[in-house]
């Protein structure tokens, strides 16, 4: 097979007998002039690609894409981003994945493991001697400028302790493969390199795609790099006792470009996910913050940059770490991976000085070459770079970041002369690379297999003494060269990457722990950071309040659609009241007269779906509760989130017709929506553990549902006589609050907000028919049908009050909801020293206490004027009380975090 | 032959009170003289109150003091008392110190001849508060002319900055640049040190911050005032194997003297910074410092002092 007479033969074959036009590699090409992962020069597939390409074709264009179509929405639907070049700057785009593996032979792969292990061995090498007694520099392998200019170098990495026996825990190396098919390295990642969650989601939706193949084929395993990598960071614990150390995973938060990678790793490797501000040192240890007190980790995996780990002993600004680390690091307390100071070893200026430095270090030959790097910090190179600037890539010397490379030759002249001065005021900032060769890949798009620029990403484990290269990488694909390294803009998906076992492939490793060691079995709930218990209690309520205005909307949609014409329905006046009370639309329309809103309603209402104007309106509540979701993401299952998405893109993209949001559209949007959160409602009851988490979700969901039929019983049944005109939006004192959560200044501030409404109270003297609105009312609160199977066509004031406030077997009551608040609060943790009953717990009672205490015929009954001053009186009581609940329990549990300042001991002259 | 040493009694005394409790504080202190040629501390004593949860100390890359400490107990009022004896040794120059020119000193640091090139070279780069670049070394030219001797264009550069920028407080904040002070031509003593750090840098050569205490004399009859001292800052500016680090004091317009008496050494501001904390709460904060050194034992005067 390896003369290349017999390779013709067997191409001749190949197309005869085994690919037909439809199939997908039929027609494939690569470049001539590069090297193909899947096809040798000679256009025979490589032995290791065979099954693979096989497979593919035997399905067929037909089965092949369907199968793709449905693989991508599987990924989709994780709400995987990503972000190519791992600096922070927020440009994330939704992951997308090809599916078709880049396969490597076992051989090759073999050679390449061997090299990225002396990878590892030189990087610890050097970096342990820069922060170490630098001999480096004494010796002159590396001038003095290198370290020293360098603004990633901060002396007080110096001197802090090892953990484990090593400073690089966790590395990446990013390859590229040349026409010859020898591979270079074209960068290093030394401080926490991203990607591994990406490879184990690649991996996963593509074993999926192919679910024998990857077994018959001997693909290496990756989940034993896992295994090695969770028994590295155990390894690492401080407290050699501790048989059951905590790990962390420390996050910049969910702004961050890491924020998925964080929250899909913490749940894979089953590690705690935190942020700094749930970080507390305290008495020399690190600790998590939780609503049960504080509790020691052990190991953290910091996801942050260097001089953010301490505003105390780093960068005085910094908020992702946390006060005092150092500190705890110096005292042994805590290990920090990867440690302190590893950034510098992914320094551009580095790779030009590490050949040198390998030979001193460790009398070794780098294995592998990097691509051709010249530092402008000497003389020698500046010179070189500025005589061939058109045919080099302009980079950072120091850091590694999101910026788009600087290509001379595609600068204008004037442009290219500012380039120049820059590099020669500050020759020292600046490297130059050679142009990266790039091998192709068969990618399937736009219908159509193409050849691809590969990029692919290898990770290393290392500990005292021991090396693990995972078995593969992740893989970035590119119809551009220069796509690869500057995603923005261009097209770049990502591929799993099979490497070939020469052996036995280990099938054994898995993530679950080893059966010798007894798990201590825990029911545990205390161990809740209290961030993420404030994350679901206004999760709950968003959730709660967007489907109380969905369903009060739809429902006065759906008249506004009916035969009816609009001045006929007599409730609509009541509606448009309750609207504008809990905030979906603007007071004017409940004040201003019923005729001239009327015709504006038409449009304003469908529009209304989609503004976000109204800030406590459908719309930001819907995106602040997935804001909220989103920051628990590593604590609520993935069908959870999946619907929370869902429901968010489905309202955030507005349809029109002929320049109108459209009703019709807007009612069918609404049902969608109503059973998306219902659904997600019925996980959160359904798929969570009853832990202190659920108890501050249900709580959060109970407030609002309480607050929000509050709302909407006193701007509709409060006021009887409704047959005037202007409409009377009922009696909305100046002293009324209008309830529920404001997004998103009261996320911020943890504090209701009492927003007062031009009330326009009518005494008019006619009672009216109620029937319309009562029907309204109970359809508006999902309770209709539970009243006619009572009551059948009858629709009275009492019964329907007694429905909605009164009774306890009804789901949708307010005394339903209070029951379960002081049930749900029941278990929370209280201090050990406190006497009484916590005032949010009396808060709670006295709210129950007092809708007990109701009596529905009392509260239906009418003043002469036509008011129900029983309901009135009670329904304020509950809208002014329930956010004073919330207020109390945020204050006791949620709101941890002082205002933190400096001192500088310096008198401000 | 008269005594060049002095020994002083140094107290530095720093009191926050808070409007509302502190729940946690964490503090880093740098007030403990370190050892150096010319100085040696002879008994240091640290109280903080309220008694601290933790307290540690380390030495730093450049050989200072670092002390750290929490306060893990809600409290209102801290107060850090830190009490050194010190002796000072007056510096005194080598008759064959104008022998030496700036050019041969950089020259021979760049060439690596000098011995101590590599431990200056944390003194010769940008540091966080000092940022090189032409504009310094345009105006640091001025007095390095070709051929000049080291202490003597560098005596020239001290007193020009004391001439052209001015003393005010309230200009500048702890973390004013180099770079700002300089367009601005004003700032405190930090800012007259670092600005001159970024001028001597500029042109090749190695300059590095010293945080210390300066006596002040009381007016002639009156008796001296305790705690009205001051924390003070100037700089070193390395002068090569023979006359090693020599310190000038631009505030005043001179070299160094006995009165100088210098805590730590670092590349600016940000690495000697006397105290810097973090507080959890705390509401309004008030702060009283007060420095006293009291002279043990003065140097005899002498004849040939080094006033040039």
């Amino acid at each position: 097979m390896g003369r290349s007479s017999g390779g013709c033969r067997q191409r001749e074959l190949h197309l005869s007998i085994l690919i037909s036009p439809d199939a997908p590699f039929a027609n494939y090409s690569p470049l001539s002039d590069r090297f193909d992962e899947c096809v040798d020069a000679s256009g025979v597939t490589r032995q290791a690609w065979r099954p693979l390409v096989d497979a593919i074709n035997a399905m067929g264009r037909d089965a092949f894409e369907s199968m793709v179509a449905d693989g991508a929405a599987l990924a989709r639907e994780s709400g995987a981003t990503y972000n190519a070049v791992e600096e922070e700057g927020e440009r994330t785009r939704p992951w997308e994945l090809t599916f078709i593996p880049l396969v490597i032979q076992a051989g090759e792969w073999k050679a390449l493991d061997t090299a990225l292990k002396q990878r590892v061995r030189i990087l610890e090498a050097v970096l342990d001697d820069l922060l170490g007694d630098q001999r480096l520099i004494k010796e002159r392998v590396l001038p003095a400028e290198l370290l020293m200019n360098n603004p990633e170098y901060h002396h007080g990495y110096r001197g802090l302790p090892k953990v484990g026996g090593v400073r690089l825990h966790v590395t990446a190396t990013d390859l590229a493969r040349d026409t010859d098919g020898s591979w270079w390295i074209t960068g290093d990642r030394t401080r926490a390199p991203s990607g591994l969650g990406y490879l184990v989601e690649n991996r996963i939706v593509t074993s999926r795609a192919y679910p024998h193949l990857i077994q018959q084929s001997n693909i290496h395993r990756i989940a034993a790099f896992f295994l090695r990598l969770r028994q590295m960071f155990e390894s690492l614990a401080p407290r050699a006792a501790s048989a059951n150390p905590r790990v962390a995973i420390l996050t910049p938060g969910q702004k961050s470009y890491r924020y998925f990678e964080d929250t899909y790793l913490a749940r894979y490797l089953g590690y705690t996910l935190v942020q700094g501000r749930d970080l507390a040192v305290r008495n020399g240890m690190l600790n998590l913050k939780t609503l049960g007190g504080l509790l020691p980790i052990d190991v953290l995996w910091r996801h942050i940059s260097d001089e953010q780990c301490d505003p105390l002993e780093l960068d005085p600004g910094a908020i992702e770490g946390v006060t005092g680390l150092l500190q705890t690091l110096r005292c042994g307390n805590v290990a920090i991976a990867n440690s302190l100071g590893s950034k510098l070893s992914q320094s551009p200026s580095l790779l030009p000085f590490l050949p040198a430095a390998a030979r001193f270090l460790l009398s070794e030959e780098p294995l592998l070459p990097h691509v051709a790097t010249y530092w402008c910090g000497q003389e020698a190179e500046r010179k070189f770079v500025l005589d061939h600037l058109d045919s080099l890539t302009i980079r950072p010397a120091f850091t590694v970041r999101g910026d788009r490379p600087i290509e001379p030759a595609e600068m204008s002249k004037q442009a290219r002369s500012q380039l120049i001065e820059a590099i020669r005021a500050r020759p020292e900032n600046y490297v130059a690379q050679a142009p990266v060769p790039r091998s192709t890949t068969p990618v399937w798009h736009g219908g159509k297999m193409q050849s691809w620029y590969v990029a692919l990403r290898s990770f290393q484990i290392q500990s005292a003494g021991v090396t693990d290269v995972l078995p593969g990488g992740m893989v970035r694909v590119s119809p551009t060269a220069g796509g690869i390294d500057y995603a923005h803009g261009a097209v770049q998906l990502g591929q799993d990457c099979w490497v070939v076992a020469d052996g036995l492939v280990d099938t054994t490793s898995t993530l679950l722990p080893p059966p010798h060691l007894s798990l201590k079995l825990v029911r545990g709930g205390a161990e809740l950071p209290s961030r993420v218990a404030e994350n679901l209690f206004w999760m709950g309520r968003y959730s709660e309040r967007a489907e109380a205005i969905a369903r009060l909307l739809r429902t006065t949609l759906v008249r506004l659609t009916g035969e009816q014409s609009v001045s006929s329905i007599p409730e609509m006046p009541r509606l448009i009241a309750a609207l504008a009370a809990i905030g979906q639309i603007e007071p004017d329309y409940a004040v201003e007269g019923l005729k001239k809103a009327l015709p504006k309603l038409d449009d304003a209402l469908p529009q209304s779906l989609y503004t976000i104007d109204q800030r406590r309106g459908l719309l930001p509540s819907l995106t602040a509760m997935v804001d909220q979701a989103t920051a628990v993401r590593d604590r609520i299952s993935l069908d959870a989130y999946r619907i929370v998405r869902r429901a968010e893109e489905d309202l955030t993209q507005p349809v029109q017709r002929g320049g109108r949001a459209d009703s019709r559209f807007a009612i069918n949007r609404l049902t969608r929506l109503i059973t998306d959160l219902l659904a997600f409602a019925g996980l959160c009851q359904e798929s969570i553990t009853r832990t202190l988490g659920w108890r501050f979700l249900m709580v959060g969901r109970r407030i609002e549902r309480a607050c929000q039929t509050a709302e909407l019983l006193r701007a509709t049944l409060v006021s009887v006589s409704m047959n005037a005109s202007p409409i009377d939006p009922g009696p909305m004192s100046p002293s009324t609050n209008t309830l529920g959560p404001t997004p998103p200044a009261a996320k911020a501030e943890g504090r209701e907000e009492n927003l007062s409404e031009k009330g326009d109270p009518k005494t008019v003297s006619q009672p009216s028919d109620e029937r319309p609105i009562l029907e309204a009312v109970l359809e508006a609160t999902d309770s209709i049908m539970t009243y006619r199977s009572r009551y059948l066509l009858r629709l009275e004031p009492a019964a329907t009050l007694d429905l909605l406030i009164t009774d306890d077997s009804n789901p949708r009551s307010i005394l339903f909801q209070l029951e379960r608040i002081v049930e749900v609060m029941q278990p929370l943790p209280t201090e050990a020293d406190e006497v009484g009953t916590p005032i949010d717990r009396r808060l709670a009672m006295e709210l129950l206490h007092r809708v007990r205490m109701a009596d529905p015929t009392d509260l239906a009954s009418t003043t002469p004027s036509g008011e129900r001053a029983n309901l009135d009186q009670l329904l304020e009581y509950l809208t002014d009380n329930l956010p004073e609940l919330s207020n109390a329990i945020s204050a006791r549990y949620l709101i941890h975090t002082f205002a933190s300042q400096s001192l500088t001991g310096q008198v401000p002259s | 032959m008269s005594d060049p040493t002095c020994q002083f009694s140094v107290t530095h005394q720093t009191r926050y009170r808070y409007s509302e409790p502190v729940a946690i504080c964490q503090n880093q202190v740098m007030m403990v003289p370190r050892r150096l040629p010319r100085v040696r501390c002879q008994e240091t004593e640290i109280v903080v109150k309220p008694t601290p949860t933790l307290f540690f100390s380390h030495v730093d890359h450049f050989g200072n003091h670092v002390h750290t400490f929490s306060i893990e107990s809600a409290h209102r009022e801290l107060s850090v008392h830190v009490h050194s004896i010190v002796e000072v040794t007056e510096p005194t120059l080598p008759a064959t110190a104008d022998g030496f020119t700036w050019e041969a000193v950089r020259e021979a640091i760049l060439s690596t001849q000098d011995a101590n090139w590599f431990n200056v070279c944390d003194f010769r780069f940008a540091s966080p508060l000092i940022s090189l670049g032409k504009p310094f070394a345009d105006y640091a030219l001025r007095s390095f002319q070709p051929g000049r001797s080291i202490v003597d264009a560098g005596l020239d550069l001290t007193r020009r900055i004391q001439r052209d920028f001015k003393y005010q407080s309230g200009t500048t904040a702890v973390d004013t640049t180099a770079e700002k002070a300089f367009s601005m031509r004003t700032g405190v003593c930090q800012d007259f040190a670092q600005i001159q750090i970024a001028c001597l840098r500029s042109i090749g050569l190695a300059a590095r911050y010293v945080s210390g205490y300066l006596r002040t004399l009381p007016p002639p009859g009156k008796p001296r005032l305790i705690g009205s001292d001051q924390s003070h800052a100037w700089l070193s500016l390395y002068g090569g194997e023979t006359l090693g680090w020599i310190d000038f004091d631009p505030t005043n317009g001179c070299l160094v003297k006995a009165d100088h008496i210098p805590i730590c050494v670092g590349r600016d501001y940000r690495d000697v910074a006397p105290m810097r904390g973090v507080v959890l709460g705390g509401g309004r904060t008030s702060l009283s410092v007060s420095v006293d050194v009291e002279p043990i034992r003065v140097a005899s005067p002498k004849p040939n002092s080094l006033s040039r």
